[in-house]
């Protein structure tokens, strides 16, 4: 598959936001203490008046951003993503507000991607705790230039958006302009025994996975709305193959697999198998060594798709 | 320094004692004494003269918003929104902490209604009028309680102005009461620790229509620097004499026709001082 070079999530969405800010002149930034690693920074280098930070203060942060965007800015709010935990009921009250607001969540350092900083490090549950709050839409962006899409879509409608990256440099694989649209799930391979559904740059990682199995082997989709999920494409794809597997670097509760199985096994239920983490806490190490562990790269979906096709 | 005189305002807030009292006993259920010791700062803000706000168009750019952090005292929100004309007071009697009504158990965002935010969970609401502030030219006000200070998120708002940004447009009512759901408050030190974080700090009797009045003219007159506006004040101030400043009524309602006379007879003692 041909790639145009390599580039973090959250390096892309850090520049992305530098576009943007000379497109809406009421764009702000918040980070809380992160905004190197986030790459918030470079927003705020070209836009200092636009750019806030409470310190080391995740729930002063969101609170804050939901109230900028209540008075009618376009928010993003930047944090590794482990550090969200500390502002989940601060994440609520900004749903609890209504949708009729701009307002961003972007997610920067997710899954075992993260590497050597360890399980303390890993958010292996943001997905779940994202799902789990009414009103925000999930998205997982496959890759750098998608992500300058998807910005441009979530800046133009008001609503509310948790946006996940993550820190590794990654293969940019999509054309460019690259295809985002709100809640549509993307058919990238033809197949005919079994279906892989993937988000993020695991989305990378399937098509691969594809490759390697041979032509006509796997339909692929990538799933770069996590909620609201595309059902009806995921269901068409079930009822052709017959199996589904989902892949995400993630715990296996309440991300991709679940969501997934929810839709399946009340409209066409179908076998499944998962390429995500058991529920437990992580190691420290590289992050393509942390896929092989915990099973969560390419190898492990060619082996995995080899085995339940049969 | 109001919109009009101060016996107009006692005489309102005689009144709007008398609907809390009345929609708690009612719909038995509702914060009752928490609404009645912060009558006369929420009273004092949207009567300020300088506070601007348009009861048929709430969602008016160019208003002054006041917030509401510590949400159960909603019903008091409630009952002065439709003293302003957001709504006829009846609308709120016969819907309160019903399904569907934008009268909800703690407030529901409605600018058509006049509530600027949705609250409930203590801590947050303060940072959302802290950075609406941040984002708007406009006076925001935002009512905390002192329960609501023992949660961290809110202790650390006192650094907004120090470590992240000031806003001079910003104050912030706290509603010294010194008691919460199941203890008493002291908050020590805090009114120096705000003023070492570059806060204008003044202290009033949360009852006195005067020392409010005062006090809000100070706070917009500071440039530089946000507001933080100690506001001693009684839980359940004029109502039941009995309860008023004492623990164990946190949320509970008049329960039956003799509290709900002491409560009554309280508000006419009250009236007569
Ligand atoms: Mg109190």
């Amino acid at each position: 598959m041909e790639t145009y070079g390599n580039e973090s999530l959250r390096e892309a969405f850090g520049k992305a936001l530098i576009d943007a800010g000379k497109i809406w002149n009421n764009l702000v930034v918040l980070d809380a203490g992160t905004k190197n690693s986030t790459y918030s920074q470079k927003f705020q280098e070209v836009f200092p008046d636009r750019f806030y930070t409470p310190g080391i203060n995740e729930p002063g942060m969101v609170g804050a951003a939901t109230g900028m965007a209540m008075a009618g800015k376009r928010v993003v709010a930047c944090d590794m993503s482990v550090f969200l935990h500390h502002a989940y009921a601060q994440i609520r009250a900004a749903a609890r507000q209504g949708s009729d607001m701009h307002m961003i969540i972007a997610a920067t350092h997710t899954g075992v991607a993260v590497g050597p900083d360890g399980g303390s490090a890993h958010d292996l549950t943001d997905l779940a705790r994202m799902r789990l709050v009414a009103g925000f839409n999930v998205i997982t962006p496959w890759d750098g230039r998608q992500i300058r899409s998807v910005l441009q879509v979530i800046l133009e409608e008001k609503g509310l958006y948790y946006v996940r990256l993550n820190r590794p440099k990654v293969p940019l694989f999509l054309p460019e302009p690259a295809p985002f649209e709100l809640g549509k799930a993307y058919k990238l391979s033809e197949g005919e025994r079994v279906t892989i559904i993937a988000v993020g740059d695991k989305v990378y990682n399937a098509l691969i996975a594809s490759e390697e199995l041979g032509k006509g082997f796997a339909d692929v989709i990538g799933v770069s709305t996590l909620e609201p999920l595309d059902s009806d494409t995921i269901i068409a794809s079930a009822k052709k193959t017959g199996k589904v597997i989902t892949v995400e670097d993630h715990l296996y509760i309440g991300g991709l697999f679940e969501a997934v199985a929810g839709v399946l096994v009340q409209h066409h239920p179908t076998p499944m198998r998962r390429i995500a983490l058991d529920r437990i806490f992580t190691t420290s190490g590289d992050p393509d060594e942390l896929a092989e562990i915990y099973g969560v790269n390419t190898a492990a979906i060619v082996r995995m798709c080899k085995e339940f096709v049969g | 320094m109001f919109k009009i005189p101060i016996e107009e305002l006692t005489k309102k807030a005689y009144n709007i004692r008398k609907n809390l009292i009345e929609l708690m006993y009612r719909s038995g259920s509702g914060h009752l004494d928490t609404s009645l010791s912060l009558v006369e700062i929420w009273i004092s803000t949207v009567y300020s003269d300088f506070f601007k706000f348009d009861p048929n168009n709430g969602a008016w750019e160019e208003r002054d918003r006041i917030f509401l952090s510590e949400g159960h005292a909603c019903p008091l929100q409630y009952c002065v929104n439709a003293e302003l004309g957001y709504y006829p007071i009846d609308d709120l009697f016969n819907t309160f902490r019903q399904p569907e009504s934008p009268f909800q158990g703690h407030t529901k965002r409605s600018l058509k209604h006049g509530f600027e935010n949705s609250n409930g969970s203590l801590s947050i609401g303060l940072w959302h009028a802290y950075g609406h502030a941040l984002a708007t030219d406009r006076y925001v006000f935002c009512v905390a309680g002192d329960g609501e200070f023992q949660e961290p998120s809110s202790q650390s708002l006192l650094f907004a102005p120090f470590n992240m940004k000031p806003a001079p447009n910003f104050t912030l009512l706290l509603n010294y009461n010194r008691l919460a759901q199941d203890n008493m408050v002291d908050l020590g030190p805090i009114a120096d620790v705000a003023a070492l974080y570059n806060w204008q700090v003044l202290q009033v009797d949360g009852h006195s229509f005067q020392a409010l009045g005062e006090a809000f003219q100070q706070a917009i007159k500071d440039t530089e620097r946000p507001s933080f506006i100690v506001c001693n004040t009684t839980k359940g101030k004029g109502g039941a004499i009995e309860f008023a400043g004492k623990l164990g009524h946190h949320g509970v309602p008049p329960k039956g026709e003799e509290e709900y006379k002491a409560y009554l007879a309280g508000l006419e003692a009250g009236r007569q001082k």
